[in-house]
């Protein structure tokens, strides 16, 4: 995981505590966790969360809980099927958002935001696969 | 591929590191820790907030704006006249005179309000930039000249929560302007606001302006009396329930605030 992924975390961070509900930095995580598959994600996941709850006034914790519990989750799957795809990336996140949304009370147009938080899931997901994928070559 | 057993032990680890902390943070040990943190982010989250509700007022016309701030003003010219007109009556009634304390305000930044869509839906929740340093209590009530924004939930050192109106936990006591009808304004989320409660035998008339009843603590925590908390939109009345109720529309566009003040000492 590179400096351009922390980059895009932090951007996530304070977009999603000075403007929107959308769970960006969850969403962020679920695209990093899919593509590196590197058990770092749990510390960076953890940290974040942290961070999250500071500026949101919630409990320092709960955050970062649900951000482990459900990349585990994400990655438990990697041994059944494929996950760095468009389709998993899309379910995961519609899931993950409505679950986490529904967590931290933010009721207002819940199935909207889990919509919307899929779409920007899989733009992320295609963003950081482009960067790795030039990397890579 | 990452074997199981390698994020496995690192799942664990970091779950119970979570959860220690969560049960830590509940019981308040680290709250000067927390209120390190959310001072010095303040002015960076203060910064973005400012820099996004900019790009989206500039989206609005010069007019519509005019003329919302122009709206507010009117409808704070109708509570005062009022005002004056129920004190001229005392006076000449009772030969009494009224002396309001003037409100000890505190002005305070929005560093943060998330909503669904910036800037388009309505926040449930203002993150603002002044905490229990700057003398602000949970409980206090919260305003933009004369109307009523909401209330403050969560506060610490440098940044406290403010409950907006609209929220649906929000609920008080409130009077209409013109009929004197009372009721309970309730939030109903997404901005929407609902005056319940309301006898069938009291008058409901659309376009009457709701006022905040007044419910101040002993040590001086609460909503202030007369306090603009919106417009009557529509009224339901069926003689069949057993109260009535009506649809309010606030004054202020809460996407588009970014200063309001705290009220002290009502």
């Amino acid at each position: 995981m590179k400096l351009s992924s922390l980059l895009l975390l932090i951007l996530a961070l304070i977009l999603e505590v000075s403007l929107t509900t959308i769970p960006l930095v969850f969403l962020v995580l679920l695209s990093l966790a899919v593509l590196y598959k590197e058990a770092i994600i749990f510390p960076i996941a953890f940290l974040f969360g942290i961070f999250l709850d500071l500026f949101t006034f919630q409990t320092p914790g709960i955050s970062s809980t649900i951000l482990i519990i459900f990349l585990f989750l994400v990655l438990l799957y990697q041994r059944k099927f494929e996950i760095a795809t468009n389709r998993f990336i899309v379910a995961s996140s519609f899931l993950g958002s409505f679950g986490y949304l529904l967590f931290m009370k933010y009721n207002d147009n819940l199935l909207l935001q889990a919509v919307l938080s899929s779409i920007i899931g899989l733009i992320i997901f295609r963003i950081i696969f482009k960067f790795k994928d030039q990397k890579l070559k | 591929m990452l074997k199981r057993g390698n994020f496995t032990s690192y799942f664990v680890i970091f779950l119970v590191i979570s959860i220690a902390l969560f049960g830590i943070s509940k019981t308040g040990v680290l709250n000067p820790v927390t209120s390190f943190f959310q001072g010095g982010f303040v002015p960076l989250q203060a910064g973005i907030y400012g820099s996004f509700s900019k790009i989206a007022n500039f989206s609005q016309s010069s007019d519509i704006k005019l003329l919302k701030e122009e709206n507010i003003n009117l409808s704070q010219k109708i509570v005062n006249e009022n005002n004056i007109l129920q004190d001229n009556k005392a006076l000449r009634d009772q030969f009494e005179t009224l002396n309001p304390r003037s409100a000890n305000l505190i002005p305070a930044q929005i560093v943060g309000a998330p909503g669904f869509l910036p800037g388009i839906s309505t926040p449930e929740t203002l993150i603002i930039g002044k905490g229990e340093a700057d003398g602000v209590k949970v409980g206090q009530a919260v305003v933009y000249k004369d109307n009523l924004v909401g209330q403050i939930s969560k506060t610490s050192s440098f940044v406290s929560e403010v409950n907006l109106v609209s929220n649906s936990s929000s609920s008080f006591t409130a009077e209409t302007l013109q009929t004197q009808s009372l009721g309970v304004v309730k939030g109903q989320g997404g901005g929407q606001l609902i005056l319940d409660n309301v006898l069938l035998s009291e008058t409901l008339e659309k376009g009457d302006i709701v006022l905040t009843k007044g419910d101040v603590s002993q040590n001086g925590l609460g909503i202030p009396q007369n306090l603009v908390v919106g417009r009557i939109n529509s009224v339901s009345k069926n003689p069949s329930e057993l109260f009535q109720k009506a649809e309010i529309k606030s004054f202020l566009d809460f996407t588009n605030l970014t200063e309001v003040f705290i009220v002290a000492n009502p």
